[in-house]
Order: structure tokens, then C-alpha cells, then sequence
């Protein structure tokens, strides 16, 4: 899913403060499921603006609403903003994208959308997906060196490698971890093999996908 | 009600579960319910809950033989929760309400005896909105409770708590008043709407046996009525009481209490067959009665002014097909001497003088379904009917009665409908939850020693204190309390799975999460963490809390602290502002982030979280997701400068405290 987080407050306050009534818009998919835009993060999001709005001495009057998906035109269809002077979207990028497209007034951000990733575990996540459009996953044993090496490098590790830990030192070096799972497969013989360099192309050449539409995307 | 093991999901129907302790209740009290009031120190909370079903908190706090208890779910783990002196707990410590009187039906109703069934239906009739008058025959209301229940178990001060709110529903009663000889049943039935006799058993039985009409041999209900008059009876040093049941104890302990040296109790049955409670047994016993089974009355003969009870060996009470067939082995004889002999072998109805047609038995002839007699616009209800109950019972057939004349006077069925509706009942507890819950013996209630007991009819039990009582009934699992899930809000999100310790959630094909109530202890973790609001507990409110809140802070002044304080610690430190406001809460993981900022909106200088002390937790897994919730609230303070606004004053002393 699509991993989002929300945005400090005091960006999300300066970007609504000038308006007078400013609705949220939570996003019962990804967004909730993040534990970033779900109805509790609307209310609680809602909760600190009118505190920090009231603080600032602006009176903002915050609506609380709540969508199945953002990024659905049928869902968002449902919004009902027409009492308000702007929207502040808890969805990912996708979501505010959809919003602003559908609504007639200025919609803000009020998440930064991280990564495509996994859970694992209470409230935490692994980035795991890049979308880079040409998937490599099959070579790599199932981590991806787009994502999870700091340098996205196709053939690694780097230099920069020590006792299996990133030169960053803040993540296992995914190269090594791809090689040790390759081993754990009695598989270790496709780490000699060279992946080709990625067609980044197939990202520009890609604006949008339709199942239907008779080209072929490469 | 349908005993079905059920693996709930609680959005799937609105068939309402019920908790062991609230099934097995005769009324359904909502048990879970005030415990949990009580956990928290809300005494009044507590009684208004107790009250919705039963109108004698006060009363069965003391003397219900809490049929609720033997359903306990902890009885697996230890011992069930108290939940009797609880209730007693909530009385002693609440505040009854003022009843809202409305007397919006124009139909009156006549209730014939002011015992237990009498005012539990006068209580009820009062609040679907008829006029009610209790008619009793003794000086004072409360029948059997005040003239057959000695003081040492239940003060009058205790019953007249009761009675008081009951009246206060504007109920008249007129007392002195012997329906059958100061007025016909006739005349009340052209008085009222409908008349309700609810008259009991005034009767104690005799013995069939020789001698027995000796001037030293007293029935039970006179003896004990003189008594509770505060009568002097000259019971003579040797006081025999022929019965096994707990009016026999009851006579046994109040003949010791009126001066008698020596009490001995001689019953039919066997020491395990007695029908008394065998707690009320052992009372009796250390307070010095003597107690001897499996004798059977043959005749009382004179001893000089005095008298002698000849018995002989009772073999078997009951038969095989447990009917009463007693049998007698004559070559074992005893002979019990005794200034005074005392029958408390049994009560029966007196209803020859109400005019009502009689079954060849001698009961009132009455529709069990309707509760109608054979005349028109009377009906009849609680022990006069069923023969001798629990007060419970009682409370449980005049409240049933009220259904049914409200029925037949207003075509308003709902009262019977909720009455009659089929509950599921939770199962036991499961391993998985039962291996992870700490063993915590029930708190028991102080009680004057038996050699002080035994002389006074003060009462013996003193009643939990409040501290006690909050500890007491922290004991309860909160069963049916817990979880529900609204799945069309739900995001599949598993958060609540990854929470629960109990692993009450589980996953099924589709992504729909699945709670199993048995497993449930109502800890509140997965309703804290659910980002979709989509759980909610079912014993508790986060809207209310919003609206507590909003009224806590209503008037605030411009140096109030709201202090959100968990209830399972004792002593809370003292908080720093002149104008501290607590909330209490059965867990801090009630309370959001979106509260604490709404405090402070809504004009509160500063909140404090308070309490989570390690060693007086209910959930200790809880505690730490209350640590995270803390750390979350001060760092979306930190921006906005407010860190000093909020306060963790978590397993703090007072040391601590003093420099904040």
C-alpha cells in the first residue's frame, strides 16, 4: 500500500490559515490504513488546527469528512464542500490529485506520501516499491535494489558497504541481504549475472494506463 | 435464553448479548455496566444503572442470594466478583436520583401489600406513567423485608433508603390498611384501574404433630415481626428452632440475639441437604448455634413449664424422583428439651379474606401468562402466587406484573416485549485469555467479630468503603463491555490485531475483522489505536467523553487543569492550579489526542494525564501504548509552543509533582 505521513503542522497551518472555512478529507484506504488519514487522524488533525489557528488569533472553521478512496471519481463524488473555501486533503499524492481536479476551490496536502511498502508491524513500515515501471524483483530474490538501496544501483553492493550495513548506516545493505537470500534458495549462482541497465523510459513513456487502450505500453 | 457458544462478531445482529451475572439475574441488571461505574468511583452512575432494573439496590446489596455470582466468568479463575456487596457499595456510596414524576397515563392502580413484588411493581407502574397506591396492612411498607429480615442483616435504615425513592416516584401508600376487612377488593377494583395483590405468604406453617398447640411453641413470622418491633421476647435459656431453611437461621440467630443462652436448629434434611445458604449456616454456626440434621419431629411433650421436642432419625428427605418423601428410621430416637420452641418450617398464603376464587389448593386462581385472576381488573403476583422466592424473584414478578397490567391498560406491550426477549449468553472464558489474567482474590467486606455479632442487632457486615469497592470491582472481566466493530467503516487496516494481547480480533476472507466477545476483557486498546473509529467499546463512549469534557470545562477559569486520571490507582498526587477538574476513566487509553486538544481549546491551561501506576493495573499491556498516546500529544504540542500544556504525570509520587 501506499505509505503516507502527515506533514508538520506548522506547514499544513500556514498553507489553510488565510481561509476562512477549510474542510479535511480523510481517505479510508491506504491513507487509514498508514494511521495517517483515517477519521481518528481527521478529528485529531482538525482538533490541533483549531488550537493552533486560535493560538495564531485567525478564526478557521474546520469541517471533518471522511471518503472510502480519494483517488475514485465515484467516491469523490460524494464530497459535499460546498459551504467551504478550501479542502485539505489526509489522502496520498493520488487523492489530492483527484480532489483538486474535482473540486472548484484550492486543495492542500496535508500528508507527505513516502513509498509504496509493507507492514511490519504496529505502526510501522518497510518501503518495498519504487514504481519504477520495469519490475526486477524476479532476479533480486523479492528486495528490491531500486527501493532499498540507498543508490538504487542494479548491480551492487557499492564500496560503501560494512559488515552488511548501508554507508548511510541507517539500513542493511539490500545487496547483501539480496545475495544472502539468494543463498538461503541454494540460488547464490544468479548474483554472478548481470542485471542490464533499467529502460527509465518506460516511467515517461507511461503518463497514464487504460487497460483498453490499444497501444501497448512498450 | 439460548445458551449458544458464540464466536461474535457484534455488528452481526442486534440481538443483545448478555453477560453471565446480568442472565442469571432474575431483573437482567446491567452488571458489567455499574461494576464498571463502580470501578471508577462513579457510586452514582452505578445506582442509576441498578435502579433501571431493580428498585431495592439497597436492599439486595444485603440480602440477595446473587444467583448473578454463581455465573461469574472469574469463578473459573479464582472466585466470582462481589457483586452483591457492590451493589450494596453503590447505594451506600451513591446518590439516588430525584425521579422525574409523570403521571401521563389517566388509568390508577391499587397494589394490595407493600413487600417486595408490591413495590417493585408500584416502582415500575410509577414510571410507564401511572398513578399508583400501595395498600398495606402493617404500620410501615416493606412486608417481608421489615418484618421478616432482622435488623442484623438488613437495618431499617437500609430499607427505608429503598422505600423512600420509591415513593418519591409520587406513589401513595396507605398503610394500616387490611384489604379483605377495612376495605373489599371490590371497592379498590372500583377505586383503580386495576388492582395488583401482591399480599405474599403472611402464614407460618404449624407442625401436624402431638402437643405442639404448648404455650412455649411459637411460630416463626410472629417471632421474628415482635423482634424486629424491637419487642423484648422472654425466650427462657434454651431456645429450639425446628427448621433448615434461612428463616431458620435467621430465628436461630435472632433467639440468640434476644438473650437466649442456647440455640439449637433441628432439621429434617441432612447438613448438606439444608436449604439454607451455607453461608447463612455458618454464621449461625460460629456464632454458637448448634445445629442438628436429620431429625424429624414426633411431638412435643410438657417438662414442667418448659418443653421437649421427641424426634426421630430422618433416613432420606427426598425420593428418588427428588420429591418430598421423607423416611424415618424409628430405632434412632432424640428428645431436645427447651424453654422455648420455635417452628420456622414454612410460610403459606392467607387469601381467604380477599373474595378472590381459589384453586382447589388454595391459591388464587390466575392466567400464569396474563397474570389476570378469575374477577375482572385484579391481578396477582410475586410469593402469594409462586410460593416462597428469592427477593430477587420478587422484584422480578411485580415488575413483570407492571408489564402485563400495562399491557392490558395502555396496549403497551414494550415493557413485556423486553421482558420476554431471547438473549445469547457469553460463554466461558477462553484458555487464551484465562492463561494471561493475574489471580486476584475477592476483597472481603468487614464484619463485627461473632462474639460481638451474636449479642447486638447492629449490622453485621459494615460495607465496603469506597477504595475497597473500586478494588473490588476492578476484579470484574467487563465481560460483554468490550469491542464491537462498525464494518462499513472498518479499512482492514489489522491494527486492532496487532494490539489485542488476547488475540480477540481475527481476520477473515475479505479483510472483515472478526471480534470473539469471550475473549473480550474490554481493555480498550484496539478502540484507542483504530485509525478508522471503527471500534468502539460497547461500555463506553467516546462521544460522551467529548461531551464530559465540553461540560467539565463549561465555566473554566483562566487557571483550570483537567486532570484525566485512570481508576484503578488509589491515590492520585495533588495537581498543580487552584481549579483542578478530574476525569476519571476505567483506563487512560480511553482518552484521545483530539480530547486532550479540545481541553485545551476549550479553555483549559493545562491537562495532566494521571495515574497508570504498574502496580495497580488492570491492562498492563495497555500501559504502554498510554506511553506512546503521551509522547504523540507532546510532540504535537512542542510546535505550537504548548509544550508545558500537557502534563504526564504517569506513575508520578508527589515528590515528583511538586516541582511541575
Amino acid at each position: 500500500m501506499i505509505v503516507v505521513r502527515q506533514k508538520p503542522i506548522d506547514e499544513i497551518t500556514s498553507m489553510v490559515t488565510h481561509h476562512r472555512r477549510v474542510l479535511l478529507v480523510g481517505c479510508n484506504t491506504c491513507a487509514a490504513v498508514a494511521l495517517a488519514g483515517g477519521e481518528k487522524e481527521v478529528a485529531t488533525l482538525a482538533e490541533l488546527l483549531r488550537l493552533s489557528t486560535s493560538r495564531r488569533g485567525s478564526s478557521v472553521d474546520f469541517g471533518e469528512c471522511m471518503l472510502q478512496r480519494q483517488c475514485e471519481p465515484e467516491f469523490v463524488e460524494e464530497l459535499e464542500s460546498e459551504e467551504y473555501d478550501a479542502v485539505l486533503s489526509l489522502g496520498c499524492g493520488a487523492g489530492v490529485a483527484l480532489l483538486a481536479e474535482s473540486v472548484p476551490k484550492p486543495v492542500y496536502p496535508a500528508l507527505d506520501t513516502l513509498f509504496i511498502g509493507a507492514a511490519k508491524g504496529l505502526a510501522s513500515w518497510q518501503a518495498e516499491c519504487s514504481a519504477c515501471g520495469s519490475c526486477v524483483l524476479g532476479r533480486t530474490a523479492g528486495i528490491c535494489p531500486v527501493t532499498r538501496c540507498a543508490k538504487g544501483i542494479l548491480n551492487g553492493p557499492c564500496g560503501g558497504v560494512s559488515d552488511g550495513t548501508c554507508e548511510l548506516g541507517d539500513r542493511p545493505c539490500a545487496w547483501v541481504e539480496i545475495y544472502e537470500r539468494l543463498e538461503s534458495f541454494g540460488l547464490e549462482q544468479e548474483y554472478g549475472t548481470t542485471l542490464e541497465p533499467k529502460d527509465n523510459s518506460v516511467r515517461i513513456r507511461t503518463p497514464k494506463w487504460d487497460i483498453n487502450a490499444e497501444e501497448e505500453p512498450r | 435464553m439460548s445458551n449458544a457458544r458464540l464466536h461474535m462478531d457484534s455488528s452481526d445482529s442486534d440481538n443483545h448479548v448478555f453477560a453471565p451475572c446480568r442472565a442469571r439475574c432474575p431483573v437482567h441488571i446491567d452488571v458489567p455496566g455499574y461494576l464498571s461505574a463502580v470501578a471508577d468511583g462513579r457510586f452514582s452512575d452505578a445506582l442509576d444503572i441498578v435502579l433501571e432494573r431493580n428498585p431495592l439496590p439497597s436492599v439486595c446489596g444485603r440480602i440477595c442470594l446473587r444467583p448473578c455470582e454463581e455465573g461469574c466468568r472469574r469463578c473459573l479463575l479464582d472466585e466470582p466478583v462481589a457483586i452483591a456487596h457492590l451493589k450494596r457499595a453503590a447505594a451506600d456510596h451513591g446518590v439516588y436520583p430525584l425521579p422525574i414524576v409523570s403521571h401521563s397515563r389517566p388509568e390508577t392502580i391499587g397494589v394490595v401489600g407493600g413487600g417486595p413484588a408490591g413495590l417493585s411493581a408500584a416502582y415500575f407502574l410509577s414510571r410507564l406513567g401511572f398513578g399508583v397506591t400501595i395498600y398495606e396492612a402493617k404500620p410501615l411498607l416493606g412486608g417481608m423485608l421489615r418484618y421478616g429480615i432482622p435488623n442484623y442483616r438488613l437495618p431499617d435504615e437500609a430499607l427505608d433508603r429503598d422505600i423512600d425513592h420509591i415513593l418519591r416516584h409520587g406513589i401513595g401508600a396507605e398503610t394500616g390498611v387490611r384489604v379483605g376487612e377495612d376495605i373489599s377488593l371490590s371497592e379498590l377494583a372500583e377505586r383503580h384501574s386495576a388492582v395488583l395483590v401482591t399480599v405474599g405468604l403472611q402464614n407460618s406453617r404449624s407442625l401436624p404433630i402431638p402437643g405442639v398447640e404448648h404455650e412455649r411453641v411459637m411460630t416463626a413470622l410472629p417471632f421474628l415481626e415482635a423482634s424486629s418491633r424491637g419487642e423484648r421476647i422472654d425466650l427462657g435459656e434454651r431456645v429450639l428452632v425446628v427448621g433448615g431453611g434461612n428463616v431458620a437461621m435467621d430465628v436461630a440467630r435472632t433467639a440468640l440475639r434476644q438473650g437466649a443462652k442456647h440455640v439449637r436448629v433441628v432439621c429434617l434434611e441432612s447438613a448438606e441437604e439444608m436449604p439454607a445458604s451455607a453461608e447463612e449456616i455458618q454464621d449461625a454456626h460460629l456464632e454458637g448455634v448448634e445445629i442438628c440434621p436429620s431429625w424429624g419431629p414426633k411431638a412435643v411433650v410438657d417438662e414442667a413449664g418448659t418443653c421437649a421436642l421427641e424426634t426421630v432419625r430422618c433416613a432420606s428427605v427426598f425420593d428418588s424422583e427428588k420429591r418430598f418423601a421423607p423416611r424415618f428410621d424409628d430405632s434412632e430416637t432424640g428428645r431436645f428439651e427447651a424453654d422455648t420452641l420455635i417452628l420456622a418450617i414454612g410460610q403459606s398464603a392467607d387469601v381467604n379474606n380477599l373474595g378472590l376464587p381459589l384453586t382447589p389448593r388454595g391459591i388464587i386462581e390466575l392466567d400464569p401468562l396474563t397474570l389476570r385472576t378469575a374477577v375482572e381488573k385484579v391481578y396477582a403476583a410475586g410469593d402469594v402466587i409462586s410460593g416462597p422466592t428469592k427477593v430477587i424473584d420478587a422484584v422480578a414478578a411485580g415488575q413483570r406484573a407492571a408489564a402485563a397490567i400495562c399491557r392490558d391498560l395502555a396496549r403497551d406491550p414494550r415493557l413485556l416485549n423486553e421482558l420476554d426477549e431471547e438473549n445469547a449468553v457469553l460463554g466461558r472464558v477462553p484458555e487464551t485469555m484465562a492463561s494471561k489474567l493475574e489471580t486476584r482474590r475477592r476483597i472481603q467486606m468487614e464484619r463485627l467479630e461473632y462474639f460481638e455479632s451474636r449479642h447486638t442487632f447492629e449490622e453485621v457486615e459494615l460495607g465496603y468503603t469506597e477504595y475497597e469497592a473500586a478494588r473490588e470491582a476492578q476484579r470484574c472481566l467487563s465481560c460483554t463491555t468490550g469491542a464491537r466493530v462498525a464494518r462499513e467503516k472498518c479499512a482492514s487496516c489489522l491494527t486492532c490485531m496487532r494490539v489485542c494481547p488476547h488475540g480477540v480480533p481475527t481476520v477473515k476472507v475479505g479483510g472483515w475483522v472478526y471480534f470473539d466477545a469471550e475473549a473480550c476483557h474490554a481493555c480498550g486498546a484496539c478502540a484507542s489505536q483504530c485509525p478508522a473509529q471503527a471500534i468502539s467499546l460497547e461500555g463506553f463512549s467516546d462521544a460522551e467523553l467529548t461531551r464530559t469534557v465540553q461540560r467539565t470545562l463549561a465555566d473554566a477559569g483562566l487557571d483550570t487543569t483537567v486532570v484525566f486520571a485512570c481508576g484503578s490507582t488509589p491515590i492520585l498526587p495533588a495537581f498543580p492550579g487552584r481549579d483542578v477538574r478530574t476525569i476519571t476513566l476505567t483506563c487512560l487509553l480511553r482518552v484521545s489526542t483530539a480530547h486532550v486538544l479540545q481541553s485545551l481549546h476549550e479553555g483549559a491551561s493545562r491537562v495532566v494525564f494521571a495515574g497508570c501506576v504498574e502496580a495497580s493495573c488492570r491492562f498492563p499491556h495497555a500501559r504502554v501504548l498510554v506511553g506512546n498516546l503521551s509522547a504523540k500529544i507532546s510532540r504535537s504540542l512542542e510546535p505550537l509552543g504548548m509544550s508545558d500544556s500537557f502534563v504526564v504525570a504517569t506513575g508520578a509520587d508527589d515528590e515528583e509533582l511538586a516541582h511541575l
